[in-house]
């Protein structure tokens, strides 16, 4: 459990009958790329997780801790977000900061959409990742029914330091993942 | 703590009550005064008679509108009608503010619309037709303005049951969690 | 090799529009071939939230503007209806989230009236100390974001770090930053800590000046001039008629302000004045909320300065707890505490409509109560709802680079407009 409570569910794959040591899926498959391509990889994931550049996706009071997270005192371009996309196609991860009426979830898979892959969601406070205080007609409880979500970040605002800590859980994914273009 | 506010404050709306009494008494349906307020019940017929005065009358001159909205009464069919279609109005020029109320029922939600006489009414108008369903005629696009425009039902209503989603307690999970998303013992490492 | 055709009409099945965006739930009027349909969609970032316009443009021209809303209904006004007055509070932080505590005094004043209750002076003052700093917070927030809209970026920095300190004050007294619920019915939550004097004394001493740098970087800028001298303008006449009030309503000259026409929580107290614009371009709208500014800051030093001592909260045991030993002794406090907590209280049947000067304009709440502990009807008159439905009129015939300078200048929330 990080600050704020973020936390990124991570079960480790395991055969488990026969007496093979312990090894995750992507330890045997790297240990059968061999170290170049290890290296590689992990070279690509760290140019990914060190400039995850967001696409504006503010919609209520989220979005303002958001920017607040953007701006002088809580710097997030300090963890490489540096600029905001405001165009869905240049950006690499996005920030659902808000709650998601009915209206809009289709406007969420759309932008959702338009992003090229690789690309990554974190759902910013407890409207986007559950619905929040609003169990209601007109909420979306969660976007995790409309886009899959990689971090979870708890909070009604969440902090922005809580918010850095989604980022950095997120940079912390993405080096344990294995970029798709390298893999046999 | 003392005296109570509403004893030292002017009554509001009675310059509005007063003038459609004096000018249009066939528009008002009857008067009432509660918390320094005084509200002017007109009739459905004669609003548009009523509203264009209140706003051009120089000892009125209500430019502003506020808000348009109803109010949802089921209980009190047939006795009396089931919606109460509220208007308040601002004079800048006087600082007062009235309220007329129009009493619509449930089989014929239609009132004609103002938006010819203050162009704020014309979203508050949209803005009630889209909750409640009261129909303002003569409104030139009554079409929903807040909720997707296939939507079914007006959320506002009393009898609209508005319900996100079950919350999931440990005594209620067999109905209010799918089976896949109840809390299991997951093997290796979770965190 | 073909010879091509002669230019002939364009087929019959382009002319209608088939070709629909994702976001088909309008129906696109075409008013002649010349004009072009442009859809500022929801995610846009100077939109100032979820907001989608619908604009047909002649070459730049904007010719018709339709906004699309609704894109944040949060549907507030039945979750008032599902809850006690009490719960009500920290729903109605969430509406206008740029101001939170306004959102709360509206309410929680309409609630008082509606139960006959005054809360104490000191209540009133500290409620006049939040809602103001809450003022100048909105008002840098909105100065950061317009001027980041027209390409200028320091602002936005120079703002926000100004506004983090209103945030902290924020901070100590309730522990959230943003949506704190400080104000209840009946008073306050509690009584403010002793650093809180040091803090706002701090904040009322720094910030003129702070706020003279913020003008220094804008207002005799030619480029900002260029924007928005003459754009976006609106009369008087027009500004009523839509119902548009707060700096929109007094930057076309019209000299209401709701703290002064209407005075609530002890505003007749302080001394100060409510600016008014001239023109009712954006640039009258920039200058009356950079004096408003400067305003609420003198109305935090006199409400500072005459901070009265005792309780902030009524002793009206209709809403007020029972004190802490006379829970431990008496049967009859603990019963009312419990039924306090659980249920809440019970005003009795009528409604009543309680209007404040948010930094928008006039936040209002009508309040029906059919004498239950839950509100049977509450209705909240938004003022950028109200706002926003003048920004047709504000920007037909402008460019549509201005089209973003007006959305600035009406100063926007989607929370509010949506509900």
């Amino acid at each position: 459990m990080g600050l704020n409570g973020t936390r990124v569910l991570r079960a480790s794959s395991d055969a488990g009958t026969v007496a093979l040591p312990r090894t995750g899926v992507w330890e045997r498959e790297a240990a059968r790329a061999g170290i170049i391509t290890t290296t590689l990889e992990n070279l690509v994931q760290w140019g990914r997780y060190s400039s995850l550049w967001p696409t504006q996706f503010g919609l209520a009071c989220c979005a303002i801790e958001m920017m607040a997270t953007a701006s002088s005192r809580y710097d997030l371009s300090r963890f490489g977000a540096e600029v905001f996309r405001s165009s869905p196609r240049q950006a690499d991860v996005m920030i659902v900061a808000g709650r998601v009426s009915q209206k809009m979830g289709p406007v969420l898979r759309q932008i959702y959409d338009q992003m090229p892959e690789p690309k990554w969601v974190i759902s910013m406070g407890a409207c986007a990742s559950s619905g929040g205080m609003f169990n209601n007609y007109a909420i979306i409880q969660g976007v995790d029914k409309v886009v899959p979500v990689d971090v979870y970040l708890p909070g009604c605002p969440p902090r922005p330091e809580g918010l850095i800590d989604a980022v950095i859980k997120l940079q912390k994914k993405i080096a344990g993942e294995r970029p798709a273009s390298l893999r046999g | 703590m003392g005296l109570s506010p509403d004893a030292a404050r002017p009554v509001s709306g009675t310059r509005a009550a007063n003038l459609l009494t004096r000018e249009l008494p066939d528009s008002v349906a009857r008067r009432s005064v509660a918390e320094s307020e005084e509200i002017t019940w007109v009739q459905r017929e004669s609003l548009v008679q009523a509203a264009t005065l209140l706003r051009d009358h120089p000892d009125a001159a209500y430019t502003m509108p506020v808000f348009v909205t109803a109010v949802d009464w089921p209980d009190r069919e047939p006795e009396e009608p089931r919606y109460d279609v509220v208007y308040e109005l601002r004079s800048l020029q006087h600082n007062d503010t009235c309220r007329l109320i129009v009493q619509v029922p449930d089989d014929d939600p239609r009132v004609p619309s103002l938006e010819s006489v203050w162009a704020g009414m014309d979203w508050h108008e949209r803005e009630c037709y889209d909750l409640l369903g009261i129909v303002f005629e003569g409104h030139h696009d009554l079409r929903r303005i807040l909720l997707p425009l296939d939507w079914e039902g007006h959320p506002l209503r009393k009898d609209y049951v508005s319900f996100g989603e079950p919350i999931a307690f440990t005594h209620n999970l067999e109905w209010a969690l799918p089976e896949a998303e109840r809390p299991r013992d997951l093997p290796g490492e979770t965190r | 090799m073909t010879t091509l055709p002669p230019l002939q009409q364009p087929p019959e099945h382009l002319d209608a529009h088939e070709e629909r965006s994702g976001l088909d739930n309008v129906d696109i009027v075409q008013l002649d071939d010349s004009t072009m349909e442009l859809n500022m969609g929801p995610q846009h970032p100077s939109t100032h939230g979820v907001l989608r316009l619908l604009l047909e443009l002649d070459g730049e021209v904007v010719k018709v503007c339709r906004p699309d809303i609704g894109y944040l209904h949060t549907g507030f006004e039945k979750d008032y209806e599902r809850h006690n007055y009490q719960q009500c509070i920290p729903y109605t932080d969430r509406m206008d989230y740029l101001s939170p505590p306004f959102n709360n005094l509206g309410f929680a004043l309409a609630a008082e009236r509606l139960l006959g209750i005054e809360v104490p002076p000191r209540a009133q003052a500290l409620r006049v100390i939040l809602c103001e700093l809450t003022r100048v917070a909105s008002h840098l927030l909105w100065y950061g974001t317009t001027a980041l809209d027209l390409g200028a970026t320091t602002p936005f920095l120079y703002a926000w770090r100004d506004r983090e300190r209103i945030l902290d004050i924020n901070e100590l007294i309730s522990g959230v930053r943003m949506h704190t619920s400080f104000i209840r019915v009946g008073g306050m939550v509690a009584d403010v800590p002793d650093e809180f004097y040091s803090l706002v004394a701090d904040v009322v001493e720094t910030f003129p000046r702070r706020i003279d740098e913020h003008e220094l970087l804008l207002t005799k800028n030619p480029i900002f001039r260029e924007r928005t001298i003459g754009l976006g303008v609106i009369s008087a006449e027009d500004a009523m008629a839509y119902g548009a009030s707060g700096p929109v309503l007094r930057g076309s000259g019209v000299p209401y302000d709701l703290r002064k026409a209407k005075p609530y929580s002890g505003y007749e107290q302080y001394e100060f004045d409510v600016p008014i614009g001239g023109n009712g371009d954006i640039y009258d709208r920039y200058l009356v909320r950079m004096q408003e500014m400067r305003e609420s800051l003198q109305i935090v030093k006199q409400a500072l300065d005459t901070l009265p001592g005792g309780p902030v909260n009524t002793s009206d045991r209709r809403v007020a707890m029972p004190p802490r030993n006379e829970i431990n002794t008496s049967m009859e406090s603990l019963i009312h505490h419990f039924k306090l907590v659980t249920e809440g209280f019970r005003p009795p049947p009528g409604q009543v409509y309680q209007a404040v000067e948010s930094p928008r304009g006039e936040l209002g709440f009508y309040l029906v109560s059919d004498g239950s502990n839950r509100p049977y009807r509450c209705k909240v008159r938004a003022p950028s709802f109200s706002n926003l439905s003048s920004l047709p009129h504000m920007v037909k015939g402008e460019l549509i680079a201005d089209v973003v300078a007006v959305i600035g200048s009406i100063d926007i929330i989607l929370g509010d407009v949506d509900r």
